[in-house]
């Protein structure tokens, strides 16, 4: 469940504005400006206060996001670097604070806004509603996909005795999760139409 | 346009036959007449039709004889032609998934509830009422807004209920209801059942619930319907029932 600081209160739509607006914010700086960055980052160090998200999981979502940063940090800095008479290391250095900001960003808005919310919100500022509905879909079945995978992976750890996956039984849990998918999405759509779908996807919000 | 001689039964079902895509013949002229109110449960083994019948009656699949020919109209829901007139069709016949998670595809279940309704064309402020007071009808009205995927299985099984009895609809099609519930759980579905004044057909294994919810009973097996009349008469004959996969229920065995 999300916290319920302050910044959970605030409309959806005025959250992820900020939220892309400190983006914009992080990005515009030229290189090596580090006083703005510093003062951006201990403005989104209130509102993570503020939002009473943990600290610590915003800390392992950028660990997980780390090797990524540093992968695109290390092929990007040397053009930085040149554009900017920045030493080599420092450009790499500013690459991956700023994205670390908006990264943190993000994940602190995502983490103050419940999914249905945010949802919502793009909606209302002007998503494609074919884009919308993909990622709610995409949301909702994530799940169910999830328990079907971790339904799937204990039948055959329990048919394995203790010997690791082969790449080979790896590619056919995936193929049979693909196929189960599919099944499923027949199912979904007789469902769907069985209660009057005709292809536009209504909504009680908006 | 094809209609039925007055007065048109609930479901008419007349020599429907259909292929599966790879050729299985899995429907064999079904022939079936269930009344208006009525409540009639069908029984058969796994893979004797009993699902592919039920999306028939929503105009779902058609009905196929091999590949290229023209379906014959075979299913009438309240003398409407279910292949030419599926639209009015889904209008009148509730269906309710074996899956919960088939059928729950929103982020909320106040939102999914509604989804019936939205696509009736009922303007949303009614529709949300409409929603509301189904989701109370089934207990639920407190999850409103809470995301599908936090329910248990049950709950989820209502919310689907909910859903489609959001669409009103005058025929409720029920493809094992109280599969995987628990005891508790399946209580309080059968009771939910009962109360429904729709005319109901019910497919199922629980020859118990079939016991207690339906005066009637149809036996499939292969496509075909092999019996059909009163619900204590079938499931109590244990020649019958053994040849099709089935078994007296207990409560007949020890007669209660």
């Amino acid at each position: 469940m999300p916290p319920d600081g302050p910044p959970r209160r605030v409309d959806a739509r005025v959250k992820l504005i900020a939220a892309v607006g400190f983006v914009v914010a992080v990005v515009v700086a030229p290189p090596g400006s580090w006083r703005y960055l510093a003062g951006l980052g201990i403005a989104l160090a209130a509102v993570v206060v503020a939002s009473k998200t943990p600290p610590i999981k915003l800390l392992a979502r950028w660990l997980a996001f780390a090797p990524a940063l540093g992968f695109l940090a290390v092929l990007t800095a040397g053009r930085v670097a040149e554009s900017s008479a920045l030493p080599w290391r420092i450009a790499a250095l500013d690459l991956v604070a700023r994205n670390s900001l908006a990264f943190v960003a993000m994940m602190t808005m995502a983490h103050a806004t419940p999914w249905t919310d945010l949802l919502a919100a793009m909606r209302r500022l002007g998503m494609p509603a074919a884009l919308a509905s993909t990622l709610a879909f995409m949301y909702r079945y994530l799940f169910v996909l999830r328990d079907e995978l971790g339904r799937m992976t204990t039948a055959r750890r329990a048919r394995t005795f203790g010997r690791g996956p082969g790449f080979g039984s790896l590619a056919s849990l995936i193929g049979a999760l693909l196929g189960r998918a599919l099944d499923r999405e027949e199912r979904v759509f007789a469902a769907m139409t069985a209660r009057g779908w005709d292809g536009t996807l209504r909504t009680l919000d908006d | 346009m094809a209609t039925d001689p007055s007065p048109a039964p609930a479901v008419r079902l007349a020599g429907l036959t259909y292929d599966y895509p790879d050729g299985r013949r899995a429907l064999d002229g079904v022939d079936l007449a269930i009344a208006a109110g009525e409540s009639a449960a069908l029984v058969g083994p796994n893979g004797a039709g009993k699902s592919t019948l039920l999306l028939h009656l929503n105009g779902l699949l058609p009905g196929r004889r091999g590949i290229g020919r023209r379906p014959a109209p075979s299913v009438w829901i309240d003398g409407l032609d279910a292949s030419r007139e599926g639209a009015a069709v889904r209008r009148k016949v509730g269906l309710l998934f074996q899956d919960p998670d088939d059928q729950l595809f929103s982020t909320t279940v106040l939102e999914d509830v509604a989804f019936g309704p939205l696509n009736l064309g009922m303007a949303k402020g009614e529709a949300r009422r409409l929603a509301m007071e189904c989701l109370d009808r089934v207990g639920l009205a407190e999850a409103a807004d809470r995301p599908p995927h936090h329910l248990s299985f049950g709950e989820r099984k209502r919310v689907c209920l909910a859903g489609v009895l959001a669409c009103e609809p005058s025929v409720l099609v029920l493809d094992e209801p109280t599969a995987n519930l628990d005891p508790r759980g399946r209580r309080r579905f059968i009771e939910l059942i009962r109360s429904l004044t729709a005319t109901k057909l019910i497919a199922t294994h629980d020859l118990e619930m079939v016991l207690e919810v339906c005066p009637r009973t149809v036996l499939l097996d292969a496509g075909k319907v092999v019996a059909d009349g009163p619900s204590r008469a079938i499931l109590d004959d244990a020649v019958l029932m053994e040849a099709h996969g089935l078994e007296r229920p207990l409560s007949l065995l020890i007669g209660r």
